[in-house]
């Protein structure tokens, strides 16, 4: 029941098809979309950069179809992970990665979706649709990602555009489906033009061929969508909580009270 | 890996409620079904064997009465005193909050008993603070919830709390704006009318926007009054009369020539080929008031002897409005269909069909 939202829309260097992305879906119905950095470590070392505000790139945003209000443009990262090492980052405090609003994680090997889904600090882990998956799921790492508000990605672009693709998207939809009964799952596009974009309810269809229900189907557009936006915020804005409990000496009370104004200032 | 699959073969929930009646009986409630539906988009008139529209008709339907938009209107505006006193208390008003999605954005509509309806998601009603109840379609984490405000209410006058309350919620807390579509029927008291009321906001007249059609060599199915289901050879059935009058009211070719690729349907079986048939569609904010008036219009058609047996009359809700019928919930999941639809015959028998879509109640 929130405004439609595609949270994966590669943010190419000529702006003017961003632009004509941006137009496309906002003609569809979506009322959010996010622009998507994909930083990939087999490659050479890359730095990342801070990322551009779209109010910057964009000066005019579209209208949203049906509705008075403009698109919502929100910054996003993926990173493609095939290796433990390539983890270190997400856990350093002082790079630009938490000037994203929503960061994604791309695991290419059994037990780096484990430590995805259990420790390290993001939003989506996304799942493999171009290619048979080289590893089963199992219920434990779901299971823990869904208590911590973990959301999991599908594409729907490369099915548009392959026909064996779109076997390998229905086959490995329908294997996580099984694991997770469908919760916590987010249907985004690739598109890297607009003909690639399709539109909300369309999409919500497609996640009834993944197996998902109806309420479940458009939620993995709407509702679930809101809620991975809402868990970036919240890792912008809280490093930590501190809980103080009343001792009997006051000294103690007084010590912590300064290292709770520390962590604020740190956020 | 049967049980997910076994759900594409299930098409979202729709429902369709046919009933039967006499126009002219006195406990028929074709004229309250009308009242009970209080936002209508759109008005189809189907007669068939009729070139020419009546004068009289033809009158009826220009007659439609007018509406007003209003861009950027506050929905506090509408909770002031002043307005209820002028419009609420004095006849029927009718507003709906105009290019918003309800299953999307928040919704505002005034129904004509004088309820204020707001259908707010789950941030706005956090932040409004006003009394309301979850929606019934919105799972088991609600995201939709509806605040119903009385404005009649004899607890609801200046000085009291709750008006206070709602004011305060509406002005200060999170002020909520819309575009409004807006009605006022009052029956024959004077007063002052709506665009002198919003002259300050950005007010706008229009009339509802009427186009006539000849079809010529249709296909009509064949009725009888008596026979809800149907009989085999002789008459068609309700639910096989509400598809084929769907799909002549969107242009489907009844063909099912083998080289379109668009539509196998056909006209179900017994029909009738008619040489013509006249359709006339009125689009617009159309109050009920006025749709009764041209019911009564219609069924004083048949008062002399007609070529046709009977003829249509179909009415749509807007996909995006908070309510169906009375106060019943209405949502748009895949479709927002909320429409009905009266066949009048030449005895003045009447079928009437409400049809609903996923997330709504069955009407009453």
């Amino acid at each position: 029941m929130a405004g439609f939202a595609d949270l994966n829309v590669p943010q190419g260097a000529d702006r003017k098809a961003v632009q004509s992305l941006l137009e496309a879906a906002a003609h569809l119905g979506y009322s959010a979309v996010a622009l998507n950095h994909i930083i990939d470590f087999k490659e050479k070392k890359q730095e990342i950069a801070k990322p551009v505000s779209p109010s910057e790139l964009f000066p005019s945003l579209p209208i949203v179809q049906g509705t008075s209000k403009r698109l919502k443009v929100l910054t996003r990262l993926t990173l493609v992970v095939s290796d433990p090492s390539h983890c270190n980052l997400l856990r350093s405090t002082s790079t630009n990665i938490r000037l994203y609003d929503i960061i994604a994680v791309f695991p290419k090997t059994e037990k780096l979706f484990h430590i995805a889904c259990t420790t390290l600090d993001v939003d989506l882990v996304c799942i493999n649709v171009t290619e048979k998956l080289p590893f089963y799921f199992r219920r434990p790492p779901v299971n823990m990602a869904i208590d911590r508000g973990i959301y999991f990605e599908l594409l729907y672009t490369p099915a548009i555009k392959d026909s064996t693709m779109r076997r390998y998207t229905i086959s490995n939809a329908i294997s996580l489906m099984q694991i997770c009964k469908g919760k916590n799952i987010v249907i985004s596009s690739a598109a890297e033009r607009p003909l690639e974009l399709r539109g909300p309810y369309d999409v919500a269809n497609l996640g009834l061929l993944f197996g998902l229900s109806e309420g479940e189907a458009k939620a993995a557009v709407s509702t679930n969508c809101r809620a991975t936006m809402l868990h970036g915020e919240t890792r912008k804005s809280a490093c930590g909580i501190v809980y103080t409990v009343k001792k009997l000496h006051k000294i103690e009370e007084e010590e912590t009270v300064p290292a709770c104004k520390k962590a604020k200032t740190q956020a | 890996m049967s049980t997910p699959l076994r759900r594409l073969q299930q098409a979202p929930r729709h429902l369709l409620v046919c009933e039967k009646g006499h126009a002219r009986h006195e406990r028929s409630r074709h004229a309250a079904h009308v009242r009970d539906h209080a936002y209508n988009c759109r008005v189809s008139v189907l007669i068939p064997e009729c070139g020419v529209l009546p004068q009289v008709l033809k009158s009826a339907v220009a007659d439609l009465g007018e509406y007003y938009v209003v861009r950027g209107l506050s929905v506090h505006q509408l909770v002031a005193h002043e307005f209820i006193e002028s419009f609420v208390r004095k006849g029927s008003c009718y507003a709906l909050a105009y290019n918003t999605r309800i299953d999307q954005d928040n919704t505002a509509a005034l129904l004509p008993s004088g309820k204020l309806i707001l259908s707010v998601d789950k941030d706005t009603y956090e932040e409004l603070g006003l009394q309301g109840h979850p929606s019934r379609y919105s799972g088991k984490k609600p995201m939709r919830y509806i605040i119903t405000i009385d404005l009649t209410d004899s607890n609801f006058h200046p000085d009291g709390k709750k008006h206070k309350r709602v004011l305060w919620a509406l002005k200060e807390k999170k002020p909520l704006e819309f575009d409004f579509l807006l009605a006022w029927y009052n029956s024959g008291a004077e007063g002052s009318t709506l665009m002198s009321y919003f002259s300050k906001n950005q007010i706008q007249t229009l009339k509802p926007k009427v186009t006539f059609s000849t079809l010529r060599d249709l296909q009509c199915p064949v009725l009888q009054s008596n026979e809800l289901q149907g009989k085999p050879e002789e008459s068609c059935s309700t639910e096989e009369l509400f598809e084929w009058l769907g799909a002549v009211l969107n242009q489907v070719n009844l063909d099912n020539v083998s080289s379109s690729f668009l539509s196998t349907y056909c006209c179900p079986q017994p029909n009738t080929i008619v040489d013509q048939a006249f359709l006339c569609t009125i689009t617009g904010f159309i109050i009920p008031e006025k749709i009764i008036q041209l019911l009564e219009q219609l069924c004083c058609y048949f008062g002399e002897p007609k070529l046709a047996q009977w003829l249509t009359l179909t009415v749509h809700g807007f996909a995006d409005s908070p309510v169906s019928w009375r106060e019943n919930e209405h949502g748009f999941h895949k479709g927002g269909e909320n429409l009905y639809n009266f066949v009048i015959f030449r005895n003045l028998d009447y079928w009437l069909q409400m049809a609903l879509g996923t997330n709504d109640d069955c009407p009453p």
